[in-house]
């Protein structure tokens, strides 16, 4: 059975892959890197990674094409572009992109930079324009991303093909749930397709009402010194450093009652999935934020009992439970003692990451449970959260040490959890016990894969 | 202002002197790590706030409003956390300690009804942790604080930052 399981993770991603060059790119200028030659950073009989895979500035440029050219990357919600015209800006890996609703109300994404010397046209977070004038040379792009105009027409060519210099299209936009993602590769599979597993136990968080999530205007962005990976991981997985980098807060009851995750019944509530699909999921039994609203947990049962009508039994019993999962290779979300976070993780360099924040709640909750979601979110998880200064010491601590010759030789320890896991009939994926570092190497198998494919 | 009394000003005057003085205090309390002094000034029904910034095209409003997101929004059990997490020695980042610097500046004070003052400041703050991580953090505060015989309670808090994107934010302010 597991060796079923770890056939399945290891087969090629995505259809028998094409060389993949942008339309307008010539063939001549395809820069990729020969196969295979990333595959010695991931040992996967040992489950070690080295540190090259975290500060060296090849793999990090390979990084941007295998990773983030192939993958369905997060983009934005639906909610953030209610009306034609509307647009927000946002990044795949380190391409900008404007994300742009057209009168037709199909939402399309395009690389935020002009075709004729690459300026950004967009220099806003959001915004609503019919269309986008460069600020260089006054091109200027309908929502279509047609070059609808520019200066001095009539000095340029009259066979000029201004359809020919439209904004560079992301080829593929789809949403789920409200949630848009975007993909440059046209031969990875379908969104649905690609989030495989992981869709299960999304829907227990982001269905677990009729309407869905709904997501707080407005985005909190910070910068680490750390490389995107570390980040990625830990939202991959890694349950073992919470009781140590978050002890402080755990005194003050933010991380449940003692014990509650040990292991009466490792299985119900308290376990992990990893999925063939690089995309992991930690689930935890409901915890009550110390100073909760009276109404909290009745809410919350109510939901539960409620949620049986629209998922099955199974996802129906995690409604109400704590989870942190992550979708390969840099969309996560983090619901945890009644809030619920959405973050991208960007890539900003080998070491630096910028962090993108959402807080959401239930789209039919009334306004004290929306706000206490709100609330908790802005005081555990954001750049001031009471869990997240402490996170981030540690990646940025990670990431110093990484760099000089010597360490490098010597790989990083991803062996926590002698189970391999099982599986079962009523859920996917392949679930371990909780703390596990299964999931998270499941990241680095994916990233294996497709930095070697 | 020609309209006011010299009578009038001075009494301006004086309360901006006292209210200088409370910022400055407050500031050294922060940066000597005299938590608990600096509760006291918290009003119970305090609230504690940064909105997030964006870019927005001029005319729109480019902070976030009450009920999105936003880098703090701390009512004064929230406060009471932030402190007790550092005074329970096991923080990453205030362990070892951080070297942290208040700086209060353009002082503009409002009287408002029952005894009820609205001060306007704005800010500085320079952390330094552990090597190189250094931060420097920009804004403004727009504070009610409450006037009683003896000592002067914060009220409200909205706290400005002059940042879209920030890089790290283990301060209070």
């Amino acid at each position: 059975m597991i060796e079923n399981f770890l056939t399945d993770l290891r087969k090629p991603p995505c259809r028998a892959r094409r060389k993949m060059v942008p339309p307008s790119l010539p063939s001549s200028m395809d820069t990729r890197q020969p196969m295979s030659k990333f595959g010695h950073l991931v040992d996967i009989d040992n489950r070690t990674v080295s540190p090259h895979a975290f500060f060296d500035p090849e793999v990090y440029r390979a990084e941007q094409e295998h990773i983030f050219a192939r993958c369905w990357l997060y983009l934005g919600h639906d909610c953030q572009l209610p009306e034609p015209g509307n647009f927000i800006t946002s990044y795949m890996g380190e391409e900008p992109i404007i994300v742009w609703r057209g009168p037709d109300r199909a939402v399309r994404a395009f690389i935020n930079s002009c075709r004729h010397r690459g300026m950004k046209i967009c220099r806003l977070d959001e915004g609503s324009a019919a269309r986008l004038v460069c600020p260089y040379h006054a091109w200027t792009y309908n929502s279509q991303g047609e070059l609808v105009g520019r200066p001095e027409q009539q000095k340029y060519s009259s066979s000029f093909d201004a359809s020919a210099w439209g904004l560079i299209p992301v080829p593929r936009v789809a949403s789920y749930g409200g949630f848009i993602f975007g993909c440059f590769d046209k031969n990875t599979v379908d969104l649905e397709e690609y989030l495989g597993d992981i869709k299960w136990y999304l829907d227990t968080q982001l269905k677990r009402t009729p309407e869905g999530r709904v997501i707080f205007p407005g985005v909190q962005k910070w910068t680490i010194n750390t490389n995107w990976k570390f980040v990625c991981e830990q939202l991959s997985g890694d349950n073992y450093h919470a009781p140590i980098v978050h002890s402080s807060v755990g005194r003050l009851g933010f991380l449940g009652k003692p014990g509650q995750f040990a292991k009466a019944a490792p299985y119900e509530q308290d376990f992990e999935v990893r999925t063939p699909q690089g995309h992991s999921w930690i689930n935890l039994s409901p915890t009550v934020p110390p100073d909760a609203h009276e109404s909290f947990e009745p809410y919350e049962a109510q939901v539960r009992s409620d949620a049986a009508q629209i998922l099955s039994a199974k996802q129906a019993e995690l409604t109400d439970c704590g989870a942190v999962g992550t979708v390969f290779p840099n969309f996560a979300f983090i619901s945890f003692l009644g809030s619920i976070g959405f973050r991208v993780t960007l890539p900003k360099g080998p070491a630096q990451t910028e962090i993108w924040f959402w807080s959401a709640a239930d789209s039919e909750a009334p306004d004290w449970r929306k706000n206490m979601s709100r609330d908790i979110n802005i005081r555990t998880f954001t750049a001031a959260g009471l869990f997240d200064m402490d996170d981030s010491e540690m990646w940025t601590g990670c990431q110093e040490s990484m760099g000089g010759f010597y360490r490098a030789q010597y790989p990083l320890n991803y062996q926590l959890g002698r189970e391999s896991g099982r599986r079962e009939t009523e859920r996917p994926g392949l679930i371990d016990s909780t703390p596990s570092e299964s999931g998270m190497f499941g990241f680095y198998e994916r990233w294996r894969e497709l930095m070697t494919s | 202002m020609n309209a006011q009394s010299d009578v009038e000003v001075r009494a301006i005057r004086d309360v901006r002197s006292e209210v200088e003085d409370l910022l400055y205090r407050e500031a050294w309390l922060l940066d000597r790590g005299l938590l608990d002094e600096w509760l006291e000034l918290m009003a119970p029904d305090i609230r504690y706030w940064a909105p997030v910034r964006l870019d927005r095209a001029r005319g729109k409003e480019d902070f976030s409003r009450h009920a999105q997101m936003a880098h703090l929004d701390e009512n004064h059990q929230g406060l009471v956390y932030r402190v007790k997490r550092v005074q329970t020695g096991a923080t990453y980042t205030d362990e070892p300690p951080a070297r942290v610097r208040h700086f209060v500046s353009n002082v503009r004070v409002t009287a408002l009804n029952d005894g009820i003052y609205e001060v306007a400041s704005n800010f500085i703050v320079f952390r330094s942790h552990v090597g190189s991580k250094d931060c420097l953090l920009v804004g403004a505060r727009e504070d009610k604080w409450r006037r009683s015989a003896n000592y002067w309670k914060l009220k409200e808090r909205l706290i400005i930052l002059d940042h879209t994107t920030i890089s790290g934010l283990a301060v209070l302010f």
